[in-house]
């Protein structure tokens, strides 16, 4: 009926139904950085299950929204709500035991820690650890660039290979709903091609994703459902194929 | 607005002639409790002027106060100088010592100044307790200063209590002010708007040390007293940080409030000097966590309500 | 040179062991320097609450002090905790000042506390260690004490290390220290940690805190004494590594001897300050810093 790939739900395998569920829903939030109103009234929906992109240019309030989401920044008003439990107010370690997931703009490893060693940290919390050595060896199958380096200081990698591990990183707690804050920022294009395969593949084995991109093109042929905004404020959405060129033009400079 | 700053004005200059004229209509005691007042009073302006309006936390403010009461010492014991030039020595030697010490001082920052200045104290403590010249450790009996009447003293600790007062508000209200409300306000930016910091802070600095060094001259005439262990003590700049902290860092009222609760305190507990510096730390402790502008920071704050205000009108 | 060998190598033996103990005086404030940005200015004085502990078990339990190891690094520990998770907690974030300033109360108050307490007398924490000399061949003698404080500085230090790299808290607590906001997001609760960090901090000063007591003697006042030499160390070997920490130790010991065998025992002090002015001076991220 969608014509959209959706895979079965969850790495422990259940079943593979297709219903529409929602995994998390955002309404009417707002917003503030200390006096600053940043968001507006924003309101979305991911689908599990599903790619979700949201796009706009620099200071539409994209990075905000995924750290609400996460937890770094609490909304003024509104909800949200993760698998029907409201966890607007959470703090970001919390929103990890629920099962949301962050890869952060910029990538933030931790410099003075080891590739592996960062990876361990991705499976702090305690469910997670004792499940470590299955999901590492899951994650080195999707990045084995990470596997060749897991003894090295992060430091030492490339802007790519750090993104992997950002990436793997977030991973390695089994996840619900990953955030994929600018994963394509100072890279070159054959390894953000690379790299966006991986959360093709990722999305596959039935993880929920939520990209952040200033790359409309990339975006639209990532996701299944994509949300334009534009000064704190969601201007449009629709699924990629729906949505006409001069609509998205329009949206994405607030015209 | 005139009318309240002149109305203002004239309070202070009542509150000043109440307190010169002191010695005529009050007991002994409450001499005492002005005098000991106006010197922590000025030392904690000074501090202040480091720490709330400089940014610069140092402790090592106890190195000016050893050199200048040395100083008098020394000068007064030994080459017979009048009183009042020796403590003026006292505070260029304080001034010379400081510019000598900023070059290496004023490359650390933050923590590092601070644990720097403490350390240059600290090495000027050990250097008077071996020096042969000031009596080793066991210190200088400041004879000069016996014959000075008690109620000599008063006038000089309140002469320099109020200059410590009348020195930070011009400062304030001078070019440097400028400079200084600039850099707390913004450090960076002020840079690019041509503020040389370095000058600014150095300047403070100097200014600082100088009349730390007179007012500790004073001090010392009254303590008679000097050896380096307690001279060079970290325990002078313990009292100047809880005072400045408790009465309002970075306002010129705070230090007023400050000193007063803080000899207030002391007197009263004069029989266990332990309890009250527990206290006083105690109460340090919990303005930070509840109130961290003090005093006077909060009032200001609150009320907008300032006696002696460094801003133009 | 075999003959200036022979005439410094008492100083040099006991600097590099006296080294020892100078490391982990200075690993807590190392840590907590490097985890939490914070510079704890009642590290000194913590360390002395430690000697005092011990003196107050030993009243209990007349035993060799090193056993009272056993109850004050636990206790240490938990008042470490405290003093992060109530005080320090509150204050991260909201500039350098307020917890320097927090620190420095709680040093004054720590002081004038066990003054109170233990009145100004001077203490020691006797045992027949603190006396004997073990001959080192015909070569020389080295007090005991001093190599007990090495070798316990040592032993300790290597555990920290092998906690910072092989558990989970301790990674995370390196994560933390390199990127808070990215480890929460990894689940770290990053309030809980730094309290832990300093609990880790309190309990390597409970350890330095019954060396101390040992090979010196100590009074409430001696709390500065020792946060100067904990920063000493700090600041020579630099942020970053336990190594590092260790060696600064060694460096400072050995200025110490030294310059007290050169210019005369009242100058032992004195050469670690200006050793410690000049590296402030000319290279505040210390001499082995890491990154």
């Amino acid at each position: 009926m969608y014509g959209i790939e959706r895979g079965s739900r969850g790495l422990s395998g259940n079943g593979g139904s297709i219903g529409v569920n929602s995994l998390l829903r955002v309404q009417n939030i707002d917003v503030f950085y200390g006096d600053f109103h940043a968001l507006w009234d924003v309101s979305l929906e991911v689908e599990e299950a599903f790619v979700v992109s949201i796009i706009g240019a620099n200071g539409a309030g994209k990075s905000t929204l995924m750290n609400t989401i996460a937890g770094v920044l609490s909304p003024s008003k509104g909800t949200i709500e993760f698998h029907g439990k409201r966890i607007n107010g959470l703090m970001p370690y919390q929103a990890v035991a629920e099962g949301i997931s962050m890869v952060p703009e910029g990538r933030r490893v931790f410099p003075r820690l080891t590739v592996l060693e960062n990876l361990e940290m991705g499976c702090y919390i305690h469910k997670a650890r004792q499940k470590k050595d299955k999901v590492l060896r899951k994650i080195y199958e999707l990045f084995p660039i990470l596997e060749e380096r897991r003894n090295q200081l992060s430091s030492t990698l490339s802007g790519g290979e750090q993104q992997m591990l950002a990436i793997g990183r977030a991973l390695m707690c089994e996840p619900r709903l990953v955030l994929f804050d600018e994963i394509s920022l100072g890279l070159s294009p054959l390894v953000i091609k690379n790299i966006y395969q991986r959360v093709k593949q990722i999305n596959t084995e039935g993880i929920t994703a939520l990209l952040v991109e200033q790359d409309i093109q990339r975006s639209l042929k990532a996701a299944h459902k994509v949300y334009i905004m534009q000064s704190g404020r969601i201007r449009l959405e629709g699924r990629p194929g729906e949505l006409s060129s001069e609509n998205i033009h329009k949206a994405y400079f607030g015209l | 607005m005139e009318f309240l700053r002149s109305r203002r004005l004239y309070g202070i200059i009542l509150v000043v002639l109440g307190l010169v004229s002191l010695p005529y209509w009050a007991s002994r005691y409450w001499i005492l409790v002005i005098l000991l007042f106006s010197l922590n009073l000025a030392l904690s302006q000074m501090w202040n002027l480091l720490a709330g309006y400089s940014g610069l936390i140092s402790l090592g403010q106890q190195a000016f106060i050893g050199l200048g009461g040395y100083t008098l010492g020394v000068f007064s014991i030994y080459y017979g100088l009048p009183i009042s030039l020796s403590i003026l020595i006292g505070g260029i030697i304080s001034v010379l010592f400081a510019l000598m010490i900023s070059a290496p001082i004023f490359r650390m920052r933050g923590v590092y100044f601070a644990i720097g200045t403490w350390t240059v104290a600290e090495v000027l403590r050990i250097l008077f307790s071996n020096w042969k010249y000031v009596g080793y450790g066991m210190g200088l009996f400041i004879k000069p200063a016996y014959k000075l009447s008690f109620n000599t003293i008063y006038y000089a600790a309140l002469a320099v209590g109020i200059a410590s007062v009348m020195v930070v508000y011009f400062i304030l209200r001078s070019k440097l002010g400028l400079g200084l409300m600039a850099i707390r306000d913004e450090e960076t930016a002020s840079e690019t708007l041509g503020v040389d910091i370095f000058r600014c802070k150095l300047n403070c600095f100097l200014i600082s040390a100088g009349m730390t060094g007179i007012v500790s001259g004073v001090l010392y005439l009254h303590n008679i007293f000097i050896q380096p262990y307690s001279a060079f003590g970290i325990d002078w700049t313990v009292r100047l940080v809880f005072i400045t902290i408790i009465g309002g860092i970075g306002t010129i009222e705070g230090p007023i409030v400050g000193s007063f609760l803080y000899v207030l305190l002391h007197q009263w507990l004069s029989e266990y000097p332990s309890v009250s510096l527990l206290i006083l730390g105690a109460i340090a402790i919990s303005v930070i966590l509840v109130a961290p502008k003090g005093i006077m920071g909060t009032i200001q704050e609150k009320l907008g309500f300032e006696i002696l205000s460094p801003r133009r009108k | 040179m075999l003959s200036i060998l022979n005439e410094l190598k008492v100083p040099i033996t006991n600097g590099l062991l006296l080294g020892g103990l100078y490391g982990i005086i200075g690993i807590g404030m190392s840590m907590i320097f490097g985890i939490v940005r914070l510079v704890n200015l009642a590290h000194g004085d913590l360390i002395i609450l430690a000697s005092y502990l011990s003196l107050v078990a030993m009243t209990f339990f007349p035993v060799n002090p090193l056993f009272t190891l056993i109850v004050v690094i636990p206790v240490m520990c938990i008042i470490g905790f405290i003093i992060q998770y109530c005080l320090l907690n509150r204050i991260l974030g909201k500039g350098m000042n307020p917890p320097l300033l927090i620190a420095f109360g709680l040093s004054i108050i720590l002081q004038n506390l066990l003054l109170l307490i233990f009145t100004p007398d001077a203490r020691t924490l006797l045992t027949s260690i603190s006396v004997k000399t073990i001959p080192l061949g015909n070569f020389l003698n080295i007090p005991l004490v001093y190599l007990v404080d090495f070798i316990v500085a040592l032993v300790s230090i290597a555990l920290l290390s092998r906690f910072f790299n092989r558990t989970y808290m301790g990674k995370a607590i390196r994560a933390a220290s390199d990127d808070e906001g990215a480890a929460q997001l990894m689940g770290i609760n990053t309030k809980t940690i730094y309290a832990f960090a300093m609990a880790l901090a309190s309990g390597t000063a409970g350890i330095a805190g019954i060396l101390v007591g040992m090979t010196f003697t100590f009074y409430p006042h001696t709390g500065p004494e020792y946060l100067i030499i904990a920063f000493g160390v700090v600041i020579i070997g630099g942020l970053g590594s336990l190594l590092g920490t260790f060696l600064g130790g060694l460096i400072l010991g050995l200025a110490q001897l030294l310059g007290a065998h050169f210019l005369g025992p009242g100058f032992q002090l004195l050469s670690g300050y200006l050793i410690l002015l000049i590296v402030l001076t000319f290279k505040p991220t210390g001499l082995f810093a890491k990154g």
